[in-house]
């Protein structure tokens, strides 16, 4: 199957800026995009919209994880999907060069959190972002009870136009 | 060597950019067939090639690829278009489509960009809507021969738009105006025929191209996302509009950006066979930080309140 997501350039940069910023205690940041789709040939197409950072208030001390975030964040972003009923992707970044691969812990944790997203948003499929900082790699959920499909094509549209999700 | 080795200026990567980049082109009549014969020699590899029309008499003026015999045959500019590219490259993907684009739209909505030839104004606007919700840069080139009365010459002029999402439309550029489609309304079906010569299109054509060579390949050190060009050939130049410089930088009040997508989608009524499964990524290494998010959240979002629709 055919996945791909679609972002503006300058919502992209926008994003990268957010997650590189920073947190008090956490080692890393953590947002969610919001995408609306559409069917293509083979597969479906990610257009993302928005992107929703998570506060700082919402973060939570863990230092046995890069970050844990609250109650809080995950209403925000449920609400900020809900109506119209949107895709809710989760994006963090590893930094670094070349396609990025998720850790043990984000696929453990995203088996969790991934398909709850099917109660209040089950017309979307739902998933996870994890970027470095040239490329990209996503996963893809279609309801709760199946395993996901991978992100296959990421494509940055504005000037440049690429078919990554890398920097201008 | 490799028959693009005299662009290598494009960029170290843009054979490879070009080679896998998928170009829509509606319309292949006067000003499309310039496009597909320029895309080829640059390299592009895929098209998506639309246009529900045979070539007729009257066409090879200026339909780049014609052939005396096409008319004889009653040849469609989809396969004339699809000789030209081949010949140039026999390896491009091609796909054809001798209909209407909006029959095409599920494989436009693949395509990296798409340039419009289209003669009518609602078929300008309605592509153009179609490409911004679906994130895909438009360009659209347009030419017009005016008789002026007053001295009795003809004025040869045209316009290339590049287009996308938030930029200036082709509404804020005064080139879809109300009037304009309200006009092509009365007169559907009794347009005659529109006066139209070959060089024309070949500049505004090249400028095309050129927009998009900018956009997808290294070559240009500051790309723009939008542009628009107007050609006057009578006094031979191809100027920025006026109308374009006062709009740039500011939102679009037509198109809003949030609008994308298919508002009707649902992945549940998605056919099974496009649902199959992908194996996840491997672990990350271990310097990875990992994320980890509080299961009681997750079960909490099952418990939501408005969690059925």
């Amino acid at each position: 199957m055919r996945v791909i997501a679609k972002i503006r350039g300058g919502l992209l940069d926008h994003v990268r800026r957010d997650l590189a910023r920073p947190q008090a205690f956490a080692h890393e940041r953590v947002g969610f995009l919001t995408a609306c789709v559409a069917a293509v040939p083979h597969g479906v197409l990610l257009a993302i919209r928005d992107y929703l950072p998570v506060a700082d208030g919402d973060y939570e001390p863990d230092p046995h994880v890069g970050a844990r975030i609250g109650s809080s964040a995950m209403r925000k972003a449920t609400q900020a999907a809900y109506r119209p009923p949107l895709a809710l992707v989760h994006i963090h970044s590893h930094g670094g060069c070349g396609e990025p691969r998720f850790s043990p812990v984000d696929l453990r944790s995203a088996d969790e959190f991934a398909p709850g997203f099917f109660g209040p948003m089950p017309r979307m499929p739902h998933g996870l972002i994890v970027l470095s900082n040239d490329s990209a790699h996503g996963l893809l959920w279609h309801d709760s009870g199946r395993k996901p499909v991978r992100i296959s094509d990421f494509v940055r549209v504005g000037a440049p136009y690429k078919r990554s999700w890398g920097t201008a | 060597m490799t028959w693009l080795d005299r662009q290598s200026f494009l960029g170290e990567a843009s054979d490879d950019i070009l080679a896998g980049l998928t170009v829509g082109l509606v319309g292949l009549g006067g000003g499309g067939s310039h496009l597909a014969q320029q895309l080829a020699h640059v390299g592009v590899g895929g098209f998506v090639l639309v246009d529900g029309d045979t070539i007729s008499l009257t066409n090879l003026n200026r339909l780049i690829g014609g052939h005396f015999a096409d008319i004889r045959r009653n040849t469609r500019k989809v396969d004339i278009a699809e000789r030209l590219i081949k010949g140039v490259n026999p390896r491009a993907r091609i796909e054809k489509h001798f209909k209407e684009w909006q029959e095409a739209a599920d494989s436009l909505k693949l395509c990296d960009a798409i340039i419009s030839s289209v003669d009518s104004v609602r078929g300008k606007d309605e592509l153009e809507g179609f490409s911004r919700r679906f994130l895909i840069p438009f360009i659209d080139q347009g030419m017009d021969v005016h008789h002026l009365e007053e001295t009795g010459e003809y004025l040869v002029a045209g316009q290339v738009v590049l287009s996308g999402p938030g930029t200036p439309c082709l509404r804020c550029l005064g080139i879809v105006t109300e009037e304009a489609l309200e006009e092509e309304g009365r007169t559907y079906g009794d347009a005659g025929s529109k006066p139209q010569v070959v060089w024309p299109n070949g500049v505004l054509a090249s400028t095309a191209v050129g927009l998009l060579m900018q956009l997808v390949t290294p070559w240009h050190r500051n790309p723009v996302d939008s542009a628009c060009l107007e050609y006057d050939a009578n006094l031979n130049t191809m100027l920025e509009s006026e109308r374009f410089r006062r709009r740039a930088g500011k939102p679009c009040p037509h198109y809003d950006a949030k609008d994308l997508g298919d508002p009707t989608f649902d992945i549940r009524k998605l056919p099974q066979q496009v649902s199959a499964h992908a194996k996840p990524g491997k672990p990350a290494p271990a310097e990875l930080r990992p994320l980890l998010i509080l299961t009681r959240m997750f079960r909490w979002l099952g418990k939501h309140p408005n969690s059925r629709m």
